[in-house]
């Protein structure tokens, strides 16, 4: 199939492209030939380009092979990069311009709980993208490993409840804020929020459904040769 | 209600056959009476009514009424049970607070009409959402910073009540993080702001 065809069939793949670093202007090109150029196994791209566009789809990595963990982690940095670069900043924005209308208590409230959640998601992305990548690369890499220092069992522990608190707001807006504040500005704002808490789900299951069982086998293989 | 200890039955049935086999059914239940019987709701007088529940064929209730049935015989707290003949949209018996079929047995039509009376008395549906007082309390206490355990020992109740409360009120408000909870509690004056800085 060609990877036009396959973008005109649904536009939400377009962010893969762009957070694999794939070009526009690949004229004809099949998907395979886009694979094959960018180093990507075509097995993880369809498995990435289903989780997008199959809403109930359960991604499994028997297609995969540990290969891939590197294009994973790649895509998952990429994906951060999106998520604070883009995503979030524009929620800030339209957080910072709701509360302007808000009286001083709901103001502070709201400020307060969006800045705590802000940091939150940043130490979750900095801790992914400083501890759980490096550990992965190191390992690829083929470098001595400390036993004791990290376990991928221990990165679901870590993975904290970005989305829960997303979730929160969205009902805060929807349903507490007073009423007389409602505007375009709050509606334009509930559709951020969804998107990228949507993103946020597709992102966690090539986490979890993905890289975690890829490394975890990794990780085994790793044990037995010592 | 109390008065008599019988429940007090409009029945509203277009078939003669019907209405009679039910009358007979509901005359062996000492515990229901029938006082009125209609062929048609637009008989009936919501003025000089004493009725506990309404029997009512659906298919005699007007079709733009048929989601109001409720407003239609003008009464809050009456129980109201389909009887019918055909089968009918879901959306269209969630209206009733129970629904006999005409090949239940009689014994099966009292269980029925128990329960939907049960049903009918318990806290009406619009206000299911509502947070309840000790689901109010538990709240405060939540934004306050307690654990459950404090909480527990607060309100002299088990951990896994104040689990389940907790479960029961993240579930009516949609919000499932502390922080979201205590975003909630202040904007609803459950507490001050100032318990905070």
């Amino acid at each position: 199939m060609k990877l036009a065809e396959l973008i005109a069939a649904d536009n939400s793949l377009l962010s893969i492209l762009q957070r694999l670093n794939i070009r526009l202007g690949f004229g004809e090109a099949t998907v395979e030939d886009i694979c094959t150029r960018y180093n990507i196994s075509t097995g993880l791209f369809l498995e990435i380009c289903n989780i997008y566009s199959f809403r109930h789809y359960q991604p499994h990595i028997e297609a995969l092979t540990e290969s891939d963990v590197a294009s994973i982690t790649t895509y998952l940095r990429t994906s951060h990069k999106f998520y604070s670069e883009v995503c979030f900043p524009a929620i800030h924005n339209s957080i910072h311009s709701l509360v302007k209308e808000l009286d001083d208590v709901n103001r502070r409230l709201i400020d307060k709980f969006y800045d705590d959640y802000d940091n939150e998601v940043t130490n979750h992305f900095k801790y992914e993208e400083e501890v759980v990548f490096p550990y992965i690369e190191a390992m690829q890499a083929g470098g001595d490993i400390d036993d004791e220092a990290y376990h991928i069992s221990k990165f679901e522990d870590n993975h904290s409840n970005i989305s829960e608190k997303l979730n929160d707001l969205k009902n805060i807006i929807i349903k507490y804020l007073p009423e007389e504040h409602s505007s375009a500005l709050r509606f334009n704002l509930l559709n951020d929020i969804y998107a990228v808490e949507s993103d946020l789900r597709k992102h966690s299951l090539i986490e979890n459904k993905l890289l975690i069982p890829l490394v975890g086998i990794m990780e085994k293989k790793n044990g037995e040769d010592k | 209600m109390e008065k008599t200890n019988k429940y007090r039955i409009l029945l509203i049935e277009p078939s003669e056959i019907v209405s009679a086999g039910m009358q007979a059914i509901i005359a062996r239940h000492p515990e229901f009476t029938i006082v009125q019987t209609l062929t048609n709701p637009g008989y009936y007088n919501a003025q000089n009514s004493d009725i506990d529940i309404i029997i009512i064929n659906p298919a005699v209730v007007d079709y733009n009424e048929r989601f109001n049935i409720r407003s239609y015989f003008g009464k809050e707290n009456v129980t109201i049970v389909a009887l019918t003949q055909e089968s009918y949209e879901e959306s269209v018996l969630r209206q009733y607070n129970g629904c006999i079929g005409i090949y239940d047995s009689a014994q099966r039509i009292a269980q029925k009409l128990k329960s939907a009376v049960e049903e009918a008395t318990q806290t009406p549906k619009s206000d299911i959402n509502e947070l309840s007082t000790r689901e109010r309390d538990i709240l405060t206490a939540v934004a306050k910073g307690r654990t459950n355990k404090e909480i527990a020992d607060e309100f002299n109740i088990s951990i896994y009540t104040v689990i389940s409360h907790r479960r029961n009120i993240s579930q009516k408000l949609g919000i499932n993080s502390i922080p979201g909870l205590t975003v909630y509690a202040i904007m609803n004056k459950l507490v001050d702001m100032t318990d905070f800085n």
